[in-house]
Order: structure tokens, then C-alpha cells, then sequence
């Protein structure tokens, strides 16, 4: 694997090498044929993919057909239309009847950038926490997401994955090992603790770099695991820091802001806590992805503003 | 193979014994139920389950097994009912129908109750999967045939309509749709509502090979199902039925989809319903 990779290339690889090992994985998707790269995965297996057309409910009742028939069903589609178009069929078809569906949610967040707000998807991990029996996981690396990919299609039952649509750089080393449920810990630094998700944890890494390059220390936590999630685990990361910061590309409510926000009043941690994302009501902006971050403060330079300027009031 | 294979005279008198069922297990519910729906499809599903459907309650994990699909989740009573004639689960279940923590909930729950294969309830969700579940069943050589039952109102949910493209295109001659045509929903006649016709012509365009039948005449509805012979091309077969059919004060008003019988209607129906 190179050092960068697009997160749905990853995904047919896992395929390919899936139904290559005997699981007998079939992709639907709703003619998202060049969304989900999914052609290697057709030059290898000519017959498996099934393609539905423009049609996502179609797409995600036929997955649950298919599911129910033994197979390891798995739609690739474009987030948006994923969530919103579909929304009942997730919940009854897949998440009710609790069956072995792998929901792949591709281009999420603002990734399809200029193209706008019908094609951005910032409502789908709140939606998914609201649903019943679903895992939900949001890689940010191509190393993470093999190993949570390879998971989801080894456990019985209906699996979320939120996936970026950029090439994202890996942040893991060789000896990482995804634990469904754990937040990885990937700077360390007690002045502020910032909680990430998905490819936003880049943002983050730098964020703490340079900020560690200015004399303030803070923590990186990357939160891919939404559900399971180590609640406890997570608190731990949290304790022992006046600030919190949660940063994501995705609404600041329902979504990882919120999870953090809620483990904090469980545990009484009572640190300050700064959701930053889309804001309460809000959109995403529609422009190129450095221009949309930079609008909602989750670009690496927002971060370390939002940083500095709550260390600065503990100084002060 | 139907465990049972009954004929025509003793679907009738299953039917009967169904439709007996459906009264008392309404008139036990304490959260009202759909009679008017439950009643409609009765000759539909007593049909399947006792003649034609390749399943049996030993056999509900059987990969081979035909699947029958409740589309029309609502009218879950008359569905429990019939599950429970067959021997699905004991029928000292049917009076807990919506009681707390009942295994016979309002809509039709697979974890709850054996035999159910889907969850629904909300409407429009059955073909889909169904098209799922035939299309597996054509890739994997199973033998294996898909039924699912509408109603001819749940028509109206545009998700049938994209598995109606995707069963056409797939060629899934191993599909059979039934609508349940009694012409009521919830809030009036469908023709007043949102008219569906000519829905056979509807099918037709669509790619589907399209039959009609009595659906509250047993005959008319093993002939028809059994005569099904399309090949390359998924069934439908309309099945003109009359809601709440079998009790004269039920039947074709539209304030029994969401209505149970009470006192003396619970006799007076039953008297209708006694075997002759």
C-alpha cells in the first residue's frame, strides 16, 4: 500500500481479497460504479456486482435480500443519498432486522466540496446513532481502514463506514492494530485534548504539531470506532485537561461532538469543551475542501487558533 | 414440498377456521388492530401456507424453502393467524396479540415470532428485499421461489416501483408479487385517494407478467398461482378482494381498517363464520 490512498480503492481491495478467500461478498451499488472505484473488483469477479440503477432504497432492500440469503452484502454509494435517500430502508430493512449489511458511506462529510449541500453528507453519524443494532466506524487513514473494513466483513450484522472521498496519507505505523471501540491515541499533550474523526485527524496532527512547535502541548484522539465505543477508555483521554476540543466534518450535533460532550458529563470531567464543525442549524460551505475547512475552523490552522486563544485564557 | 397440500373444499374450511381466529384475536387486542386488512387477504395467505408455499415449520431455516414476504405489515393479525393454524407457534399465543412483550406484536417481527421472515410494517419495504432474496436464490440455482403481498394503497410507495425496474431487469421469474386489490386504505377508497389503476397495465410496462384472480376465492387463487409460468419475467398476480370479507358488517367499510370488534359484533360475526 502507498503512503497515500483513496479510502474507497482500499475497499474494493478488501473485496477482491475477500471473495478471494471464499466469503461470498457481493457489492450493490446504484450506478456508483466510478463513486465506489469498484471496477478492479468487476475485472476480477465479472458476475458478482449487482447494480440497481439510480435507485438507493432499491439498492438497500436488495442488499438485505441478499443478506438474508446467506451473502455478505455491501452498498457503495455516495453518503448522502446512503442516509438520506434511503433513510427507512437503513432502519427497518438493515438496522431493525439486524441484518449482515455493510452500509459503505463513500465521499462523506464536505468531500464533494463545490458540488454543495445536497452532496454533502454532515447528518450521517447522528443519524446512525439513532438507529439500533449498527456498528459505526469512520476511518482516517488507508491502514485503519483495511483493518476496519476487514472487520465489518468478518462480524455478523449490520456495519456503518463513513468514508472520505481524498486521498488521505497513512497516520498509523506498521504495528497498528484497530480495536473496534478504542480511540488511538496519536499525540500527547495535557494543555488542550483534541478529539478527531475521520479525515479531520489530519487536520488535528498538524494542528498539534505546529502547536507543539510553539510551546503548547496537546493530545490528538483519533475516535474512529463511534459504536462500539470504549466509553471509559475514552474518558480516560479526556481527564486531567482543562480544554477539550472535538473536530469534524460533520454537523456539531449527533455527531462526535456530542459523544464527547456526553462521556464528559457521565464521567464529570469538567474541562471546557469547543465543538467545532458545521454549526448548530448550519451547512457546510460550497468550495474546495481547504476553503470549506478554513469556514468551519476545523482546518489545521482553525484548530490551532481555537488552541491557542483557550490556553491563552488559562494564562491570562 | 407443502406439508399440506389441501384442496380446494378444505382451503375453504381453513379459511373459515382463519377467519374465526382473526375475530377473536382482534376482539382480545387492548391496542385496537387492522380486521378490515386481516380479513381481505385471508384466501391469499391460507392458499400459500396450505397448498402452494415449499415451507413448513420445521423447515424455517431451510435454504431451499420458498419465502413469503408480508408486505401489507399492518394486517400482521390475519398473517399470525394463519402462521399459527399452520403450526408455527402455539395458538395460545394469538390472544396476546399486542400485549406487552407479546411474541405477536403489531407488525410482524422476525426476532419475535417463527415463521416471520421480515420485519415490516412500514409500507413499501417488502419487494425490495424480495428482489434480494430472488435474485440470491437465482445465482446460488435454488429452486427457491419469493413471494411477497401488498396491499394495492402501499402501491403508492415509490420504493415498490424501483424493484419493480430492478425484478424486470434481473429477470426474476422466480418473484411472485400479489397484490391484495380491496380497493380501501386508511383514509378512504384508494380511487379517491391515489388511484393506482390500470394497474395491470402499470405491471405490464414495468416488464412484470401480469394475472388477475378472485383473491377471496381459494379456487381462482390455486389456479392462478399454480398456472404461473412466465420465464425471464418476475409474476404479479392482482387479486381482487373485498376488505373485511367474510363478515356482512365488515366487509368493504373503510371504518374497520383501524377498528376490532366488540361485544355482541364478536358473536355475530362468529355465527357468520361457523362451519356449514
Amino acid at each position: 500500500m502507498s503512503n497515500s490512498e483513496h479510502l474507497a480503492n482500499v475497499m474494493v481491495q478488501c473485496f477482491i481479497d475477500a471473495v478471494s478467500n471464499g466469503v461470498d461478498l457481493v457489492p450493490v451499488v446504484a450506478d456508483s460504479t466510478s463513486t465506489s472505484k469498484i471496477k478492479p473488483f468487476v475485472e476480477a469477479f465479472p458476475d458478482r456486482l449487482v447494480n440497481v440503477g439510480i435507485a438507493e432504497q432499491v439498492m438497500v432492500g436488495t442488499a438485505v435480500g441478499l443478506a438474508l440469503s446467506g451473502k455478505v452484502a455491501a452498498t457503495c454509494n455516495a453518503a448522502p443519498f446512503l442516509i438520506s435517500r434511503s433513510n427507512e430502508q437503513v432502519k427497518v430493512d438493515v438496522c431493525y432486522n439486524n441484518t449482515n449489511v455493510k452500509l459503505f458511506g463513500l465521499n462523506a462529510g464536505a468531500s464533494y466540496g463545490p458540488l454543495a449541500s445536497t452532496h454533502h453528507s454532515i447528518d450521517d453519524i447522528s443519524i446512525m446513532r439513532g438507529f439500533g443494532n449498527i456498528q459505526i466506524f469512520a476511518p482516517a487513514c488507508p491502514v485503519e481502514c483495511k483493518q476496519i473494513i476487514e472487520y465489518a466483513i468478518q462480524h455478523d450484522g449490520p456495519v456503518y463506514i463513513r468514508m472520505d472521498g481524498k486521498a488521505l496519507p497513512v497516520l498509523h505505523d506498521s504495528e497498528f492494530q484497530f480495536t473496534p471501540g478504542d480511540p488511538s491515541l496519536l499525540r500527547e499533550g495535557k494543555q488542550v485534548v483534541i478529539c478527531a474523526l475521520g479525515s479531520v485527524v489530519h487536520e488535528a496532527v498538524a494542528a498539534a504539531d505546529r502547536l507543539k512547535d510553539g510551546g503548547i502541548e496537546v493530545s490528538v484522539v483519533n475516535v474512529s470506532s463511534i459504536r462500539p465505543l470504549n466509553r471509559q477508555g475514552l474518558a480516560n483521554q479526556l481527564s486531567g485537561t482543562d480544554y477539550v476540543v472535538s473536530v469534524e466534518e460533520h454537523n456539531v450535533n449527533g455527531g462526535l461532538g456530542s459523544v464527547v460532550a456526553e462521556i464528559m458529563a457521565e464521567q464529570g470531567i469538567t474541562a471546557k469543551l469547543v465543538r467545532l464543525g458545521v454549526e448548530d442549524g448550519g451547512y457546510a460551505a460550497a468550495g474546495d475542501r481547504p476553503y470549506t475547512r478554513k469556514m468551519l475552523s476545523i482546518d489545521s490552522g482553525g484548530i490551532v487558533a481555537v488552541c491557542q486563544q483557550l490556553v491563552n485564557e488559562t494564562t491570562v | 414440498m407443502n406439508p399440506f397440500q389441501l384442496d380446494v373444499d378444505e382451503l375453504e374450511k381453513k379459511a373459515r377456521s382463519i377467519r374465526r381466529k382473526i375475530i377473536r384475536l382482534n376482539a382480545d387486542s387492548p391496542a385496537g388492530g387492522h380486521t378490515g386488512a386481516d380479513l381481505s387477504q385471508v384466501e391469499i395467505v391460507t392458499s400459500l401456507y396450505f397448498r402452494l408455499l415449499n415451507c413448513a415449520p420445521d423447515r424455517v431455516s431451510d435454504d431451499d424453502r420458498d419465502i413469503y414476504i408480508q408486505s401489507k405489515g399492518h394486517a400482521a393479525g390475519g398473517y399470525y393467524c394463519c402462521l399459527a393454524e399452520a403450526g408455527y407457534f402455539p395458538e395460545e399465543w394469538l390472544s396476546s396479540y399486542q400485549h406487552n412483550d407479546s411474541h405477536l406484536p403489531g407488525h410482524p417481527v422476525r426476532q419475535k415470532t417463527p415463521g416471520v421472515e421480515l420485519n415490516t410494517g412500514a409500507l413499501g419495504h417488502g419487494l425490495p428485499v424480495a428482489v434480494g432474496l430472488a435474485l440470491a436464490a437465482k445465482r446460488d440455482g435454488r429452486s427457491r421461489k419469493v413471494y411477497v403481498l401488498t396491499g394495492d394503497g402501499e402501491l403508492a410507495e415509490g420504493s415498490n416501483w424501483e424493484a419493480a425496474l430492478v425484478a424486470s431487469h434481473y429477470q426474476l421469474d422466480n418473484l411472485i408479487v400479489i397484490n391484495d386489490k380491496n380497493r380501501l386504505q386508511l383514509a378512504g377508497s384508494t380511487e379517491s385517494i391515489m388511484k393506482t389503476d390500470p394497474l395491470d397495465q402499470k405491471w405490464q410496462a414495468f416488464g412484470f407478467s401480469v394475472t388477475q384472480c378472485d383473491g377471496n376465492d381459494v379456487a381462482s387463487i390455486v389456479r392462478t398461482l399454480e398456472a404461473l409460468k412466465a420465464e425471464g419475467q418476475p409474476n404479479v398476480v392482482i387479486a381482487n378482494t373485498t376488505k373485511g370479507a367474510g363478515v356482512s358488517f365488515i366487509a368493504g367499510r373503510p371504518e374497520w381498517h383501524h377498528r376490532v370488534p366488540k361485544g355482541e359484533e364478536i358473536d355475530l360475526a362468529l355465527k357468520e363464520l361457523a362451519d356449514v
